[in-house]
């Protein structure tokens, strides 16, 4: 169902695939947040890694989307006007997605936190987030569905 | 009886006795002097008709009794003799005729009283009332119309209605009307203008008028006068939303949260387009253009932060209190009005003992007035609970020795635990299900702003009373001249 390669990361350099003649193919990352400014940023940082990424303001154009059955690793915003965060990572799981998700948010509540590790989130990051972090948590997220690949 | 217009005479008032006279005269002249063998004498019927038009009952009757007397007369006096047979008959068929019409007549002038009397009713009421006909054509307009609208009843009458007041309707004119063919009436709120430009809300009742068979001849419009009500109940909403507004401003809890969520925002995106440059100038190729793009950004995002702080700012300084003097009893007699909505959908009687001395305070209007309008509507809420027992507040005004004011509102409510009594005012203490516990306490804040202090404590018998204390406004005393 999912077309996400076998990847093994490194917290610098560039991707390598796993068989030196396996076909090379570039895990999608989709960032959901209603602020274009992050959108635009953490864009930025994903692809300067080597990543390809889908950005969108909401979950409903998420899930009317493409990107539902190419993406690798979600990250997203808790906060958002229509369906928030938590919403989409239960429609998801109802849906048969078992696609990792990184939480962001302006909002750290304790409660959140627990909730959202609780319902089989990878990381739960507070805005302002470091960039590094941000990719330790992409790295952990793919390598976490290695074993469930195709 | 009143009546605006002069009855019909108008400037006939000296014509039509003299028409009559003259009238009577040649009726005598002709039946005394000529042999015609018709009663001639039954021609006085005419005199009678018209002297109802300016006479009262006695009056007609006297006249009637003059004409009677002149065909007497006239037979008496006739050449061919008083005594036969056809004179005699002409005379007896002229009395009848006299008779006849004079009874006729009085029964249609007492009529016509009648019913001017019960048209006078309508000109009593203050309650607007005009007819129009289908084509909405004004025939009818009393005068508290006239007061209302600023148009004399001459000026209306003939005019269509919806043209002449520049109706506004709530909904489309056919709806109405359909729903008037269906029920035979209506009643909404309608705009109109009067006269002068002013506009009115009026809550008005239509009711259709039939004839007997059935035929739709005239709507029957009755407007009351609800301008006033529809302002309070405006201030009302302005001032609960000033109150929201203010709920919102002053709550820490939830200040601190709007800041960190929009502020967090643009400070995420700097701190990512930062590490993106750091990136980008760590290669060996460095793309000079994506630089240049996320430092503009980090630019553009770092004044969309400092543009939140300011608008948070600016929002804080709104809440300052505008400091004027304020006599304390116009403060009540201000907020009573707005709620007499709400204190008669609760059955609430409101009763106040405000001090006769003049008593200023210096403070912020607005503020002080949302105070006042807690206090009571908590007062409300505590009656609302009691199904026994008197429902009534009381708010009461006073100096407290040389340099304060009081104000109290009492109530018959459910009253409160001596143990809270310090509590209530805490920030989210709230003893109401989906109370958020913010009201008391603002009520606190703004009052101690001003200078004064608030608490509450248990009636003897039932309820509570909140009372708030600020000080005097010294130098209220006249000038003296020199």
């Amino acid at each position: 169902m999912f077309a996400c390669p076998p990847y093994v990361g490194a917290l610098r350099g560039q991707l390598r695939p796993v068989a030196k003649d396996a076909i090379v193919q570039t895990p999608v990352i989709t960032i959901i947040d209603d602020d274009e400014s992050i959108r635009v940023a953490t864009r930025m940082l994903l692809q300067l890694r080597g990543f390809v990424v889908h950005t969108f303001a909401s979950a409903g154009e998420f899930l009317q989307s493409l990107s539902v059955h190419e993406t690798c690793c979600l990250i997203v915003d808790v906060i958002m006007p229509g369906m928030n965060g938590f919403a989409l990572q239960k429609r998801l799981r109802d849906d048969g997605y078992r696609t990792p998700i990184i939480f962001i948010t302006a909002f750290p509540e304790e409660r959140n936190r627990t909730l959202a590790m609780a319902a089989g989130a990878t990381c739960f990051l507070s805005k302002p987030f470091d960039g590094q972090t941000l990719i330790s948590c992409v790295d952990k997220a793919l390598n976490s569905r290695n074993g469930q690949n195709l | 009886m009143t009546s605006r217009s002069p009855p019909a005479l108008g400037y006939f008032s000296f014509i039509l006795p003299i028409t009559t006279i003259a009238i009577a005269i040649v009726i005598f002249v002709v039946d005394t002097l000529t042999h015609f063998e018709i009663a001639v004498s039954a021609l006085y019927g005419a005199v009678v008709l018209l002297a109802v038009r300016f006479l009262d009952a006695r009056g007609v009757l006297v006249v009637s009794a003059g004409c009677i007397a002149l065909a007497v007369l006239s037979h008496l006096l006739t050449r061919h003799g008083g005594l036969s047979v056809i004179a005699l008959a002409n005379l007896f068929v002229g009395i009848l005729t006299i008779g006849v019409t004079t009874y006729l007549a009085l029964q249609n002038q007492s009529a016509q009283i009648a019913l001017r009397e019960k048209a006078g009713l309508l000109d009593l009421t203050h309650d607007t009332i005009f007819v129009r006909d289908m084509n909405d054509v004004i025939t009818f307009w009393n005068r508290a119309a006239e007061e209302l609208y600023g148009w004399k009843e001459e000026e209306a009458i003939g005019r269509i209605s919806h043209e002449l007041m520049q109706t506004s309707f709530p909904a489309p004119l056919e709806k109405i009307l359909e729903k008037m063919s269906r029920d035979g009436r209506w009643d909404g709120d309608l705009v109109h203008t009067s006269r002068s430009g002013t506009q009115i809300t009026v809550a008005s009742r239509w009711s259709l008028l039939k004839d007997e068979r059935g035929r739709s001849i005239d709507i029957l419009e009755t407007n009351n006068d609800i301008t006033e009500r529809k302002r309070g109940e405006e201030k009302l909403q302005l001032a609960q939303a000033e109150l929201a507004r203010i709920n919102r401003t002053t709550t820490l809890g939830e200040l601190t949260a709007s800041i960190a969520h929009e502020v967090n925002q643009p400070l995420a995106a700097i701190v990512i387009d930062g590490e993106v440059c750091l990136m980008l100038l760590g290669r060996d190729k460095t793309d000079m253009h994506e630089v240049r793009d996320a430092l503009r950004r980090i630019v553009g995002n770092s004044k969309r932060a400092s543009e939140i702080i300011e608008r948070l700012r600016a929002l804080y300084k709104k809440a300052d209190p505008q400091k004027a003097p304020i006599e304390i009893n116009s403060l009540i007699t201000e907020v009573i009005p707005l709620l007499q909505h709400e204190l008669q959908s609760h059955s609430v009687s409101l009763q106040t003992e405000m001090t006769p001395s003049r008593l200023s305070i210096l403070g912020d209007r607005i503020q002080l007035q949302q105070v006042l309008m807690n206090l009571i509507l908590n007062g409300m809420e505590a009656i609302a609970s009691v199904s026994d027992g008197p429902r009534e507040l009381l708010i009461r005004s006073s100096k407290n020795g040389a340099d304060q004011v009081i104000v109290s509102v009492r109530d018959t409510g459910i009253g409160i635990d001596p143990d809270n009594a310090e509590r209530l005012f805490n920030p989210f203490f709230t003893t109401k299900p989906d109370g958020t516990g913010m009201g008391l306490s603002i009520c606190r804040s703004i009052i101690e702003l001003h200078g004064g202090r608030v608490w509450a404590s248990r009636n003897e018998g039932r309820g509570a009373t909140f009372q708030f204390s600020l000080p005097l406004l010294q130098g209220d005393a006249p000038r003296i001249r020199r």
